[in-house]
């Protein structure tokens, strides 16, 4: 095999070969050659593995495999740092109601006014919690967010939150899987955080 | 209300049943039963007449309870237009069956016969019966079938639909369960005669259920009336016979047994036979109205009264600051220095409306933290929390009258009105559902697959624009409840008024 001319290069002898592409011309241009099918290769392995199209996602930008949201107030479980809830398409906090709220808890109108009744009195403020810890408790089980993963979503970069727990089953009803959660526990459901880094 | 659309009804289906029985159908069951089999095997007829009635009598019973349940499924919206719409069917049906019109739409469909051949007559006979029952498989002989389809429908009541339906499917089987078992004999064979000679009957039977549809619209319009609530108002507040509210940018009323009147003043409550509004700064408690003495308590010197309630002993203010610091306290009404304080909120609205039963008083309290209904004791000061959440759920507008608990319960999905006892839980009965204001999302992001985000959303609603109408003050009057309705623009207030049925 070694120095065999126009030989193709084999998968299987990838450092015998390379110690003929060192030694000539020839050489080199075969090492030319077997950059171009490996950048070819490297990307249809890529494509293959990694999920950077929309549609290797689930649910949304950035969350691979199969486990369900969160339940959110709104519909996507994006969270603020703490974990609360976040409407998604434009990160306003909202309380567990979905509702868009000021700095008090006080449910706001499009234009940031506190919501009133007929009398002029404010609407009453509604529970705002941890969107992981309450899925828990909602599911009577003990949640809260471990590890994390980060993808470029939209322009920024997003931390995709598991939620975990010392559970077998996930928010789907079926296995739940490791995920990026500490020893001994398992996904039960899935939060994001947008960064404010671009990328 | 209810139950007087419920026996007008019931009396109608049994009767549009028994005039089914001049259907082929109708005849052809009597027949069958009857002729067939002979007295060698009575027995058998007996065991084939009770099938014919068991399935008469599902199938009565699925056709209106499942009109009634969708109904109910397609929710409360429009309650006085449905109530309206069923009343002028059952006009207009009562109106065509005294005159004894052609049946139209027709359904010119009957039971299949080779059943009655292929099958155990007893079998065969469920079956008849469950078509026979259903209504609409084979000829309608009154209008009356199709206004009664219609009130099921409107009522937003199961109970109505399945009681129809039991009352229609028990009519149909009458008339086999009379003159089968008599077949054979001369007076039954006379009976199926003048059945069968005598139009008049089936038109005198459709006369009656002319009358018993007149009685269902009537029950129908003035339900409509009673439906239509009142526009632009709030806060009502409801006593025995009284019954107050806020007119939207205008004074409180007060609606008597004899009159509506205008109070000269806001915020009215009722409770203990008095009525009590702000009047400037002062609160007026009068027994009765117009009362020639009504008594007068000073409002609070630095803040403003934003909601009342009484009763024949106390006063519960509640008040908020310039600063926006809120309060709720007590006032009794025979010692007015002697007042209970009841909660305190920095933050404007987290304390709700009071309502107020002797000598407890109920209300919400809500905020970040949780959100409870509180029934506080006035004379012992013992405070105990009736339904709570730290997480997912707004509790709000409790109101309490004779050992019972009427409140709001909203979360990301919906909005419900509940009544239930105060003490037991998970029982409480929801008169009115809404779907929540919020804008909510698909659940997934547009391009993405969403094959498992089944906890992201409502089952009762759909992504995109919530509700517009918010639920707020309520009250409970003997056979109604009373909640107030706010459309995107609170000056459009309304209150509806559900039946407790």
């Amino acid at each position: 095999m070694r120095g065999k001319r126009g030989s193709q290069l084999s998968p299987e002898r990838p450092l015998s070969d390379a110690v003929v592409r060192h030694s000539s011309r020839r050489g080199f241009l075969e090492r030319l050659g077997g950059a171009v099918i490996g950048l070819a290769g490297a990307t249809a392995v890529a494509s293959a593995v990694l999920p950077d199209e929309a549609d290797a996602y689930t649910n949304f930008c950035g969350h691979t495999y199969t486990t369900g949201n969160c339940p959110a107030p709104t519909g996507l479980p994006r969270i603020d740092r703490q974990g609360y809830p976040l409407r998604a398409h434009d990160g306003v906090p909202v309380d567990d109601l979905g509702r868009p709220i000021n700095g008090q808890g006080q449910p706001i109108d499009a234009h940031g006014q506190v919501l009133k009744d007929a009398d002029g009195v404010p609407l009453a403020p509604a529970p705002r919690t941890k969107t992981c810890e309450t899925t828990g408790e909602d599911y009577g089980i003990t949640l809260t967010l471990e590890g994390s993963w980060y993808r470029c979503c939209g322009g920024t970069v997003r931390r995709i939150r598991d939620c975990c727990g010392a559970t077998n089953l996930r928010v789907n009803g079926d296995a739940a899987l490791v995920g990026y959660c500490y020893p001994g526990h398992h996904v039960f459901c899935v939060t994001y955080f947008e960064t404010a880094i671009p990328c | 209300m209810l139950s007087l659309l419920l026996a007008a009804a019931a009396v109608t289906a049994l009767i549009a049943g028994i005039a089914g029985a001049w259907s082929p159908c109708g005849f052809s069951m009597v027949d069958t039963i009857g002729t067939a089999l002979g007295d060698v095997r009575r027995t058998v007829m007996i065991v084939a007449a009770a099938s014919f009635t068991i399935g008469a009598l599902a199938g009565g019973a699925v056709t209106f309870g499942g009109l009634s349940l969708l109904g109910r499924l397609l929710g409360h919206g429009a309650t006085e237009l449905r109530d309206a719409v069923a009343g002028a069917l059952a006009l207009a049906a009562a109106f065509a069956d005294w005159r004894g019109w052609k049946i139209a739409p027709q359904i010119r469909r009957q039971v299949p016969e080779r059943w009655r051949w292929i099958m155990p007559l007893p079998l065969a006979c469920v079956l008849y019966g469950l078509l026979l029952g259903l209504g609409f498989t084979t000829f309608v002989l009154s209008f009356a079938v199709w206004a009664l389809a219609g009130i099921s429908f409107a009522a937003d009541s199961a109970v109505l639909g399945v009681v129809v339906g039991v009352a229609f499917g028990l009519g149909r089987a009458l008339p086999v369960l009379w003159i089968a078992p008599r077949l054979g004999t001369e007076r039954g064979d006379r009976c199926l005669d003048r059945l069968a000679l005598e139009p008049r009957l089936w038109l005198g039977m459709r006369r009656l259920d002319a009358i018993g549809l007149a009685a269902c619209a009537a029950v129908l319009g003035s339900s409509s009336a009673l439906a239509a609530g009142t526009v632009f108002a709030t806060d009502p507040s409801a006593d025995s016979a009284d019954y107050a509210w806020q007119q939207v940018g205008g004074p409180g009323m007060l609606q008597t047994a004899t009159a509506t009147l205008s109070l000269p003043g806001r915020l009215p409550a009722v409770g203990g036979a008095n009525v009590a509004w702000l009047s400037g700064h002062q609160i007026v408690i009068s027994h009765g109205f117009p009362s020639p003495s009504p008594r007068t308590i000073p409002g609070p010197p630095h803040a403003t009264v934003d909601a009342l309630a009484v009763s024949a002993d106390w006063l519960v203010v509640r008040d908020q600051s310039a600063s926006g610091i809120a309060n709720l306290f007590a006032v009794s009404l025979r010692d007015p220095a002697r007042r209970r304080y009841l909660a305190g909120a920095g933050i404007p609205g987290a304390i709700g409306r009071p309502s107020l039963e002797r000598s407890t008083v109920v209300y919400a309290y809500s905020s970040s933290a949780g959100s409870a209904i509180y029934e506080v004791d006035l004379g012992s000061g013992a405070r105990s929390v009736l339904r709570g959440a730290t997480a997912d759920v707004l509790y709000a507008n409790p109101t309490l009258r004779n050992g019972r608990l009427l409140y709001e319960r909203s979360d990301r999905c919906a909005q419900q009105l509940l009544l239930g006892s105060p003490t037991r839980l998970g029982v409480d009965r929801v008169l009115l559902r809404l779907p929540s204001t919020v804008f909510r999302d698909s659940g997934y992001q547009n391009g993405y697959t969403h094959a498992y985000n089944g906890a992201s959303v409502c089952p009762n609603r759909m992504s995109g624009a919530g509700s517009t109408t918010t639920l707020g003050a309520t009250a409970l009057g003997e056979s109604v409840a009373y909640v107030s309705e706010s459309p995107l623009d609170p000056a459009r207030t309304r209150i509806v008024r559900v039946r407790l049925g």
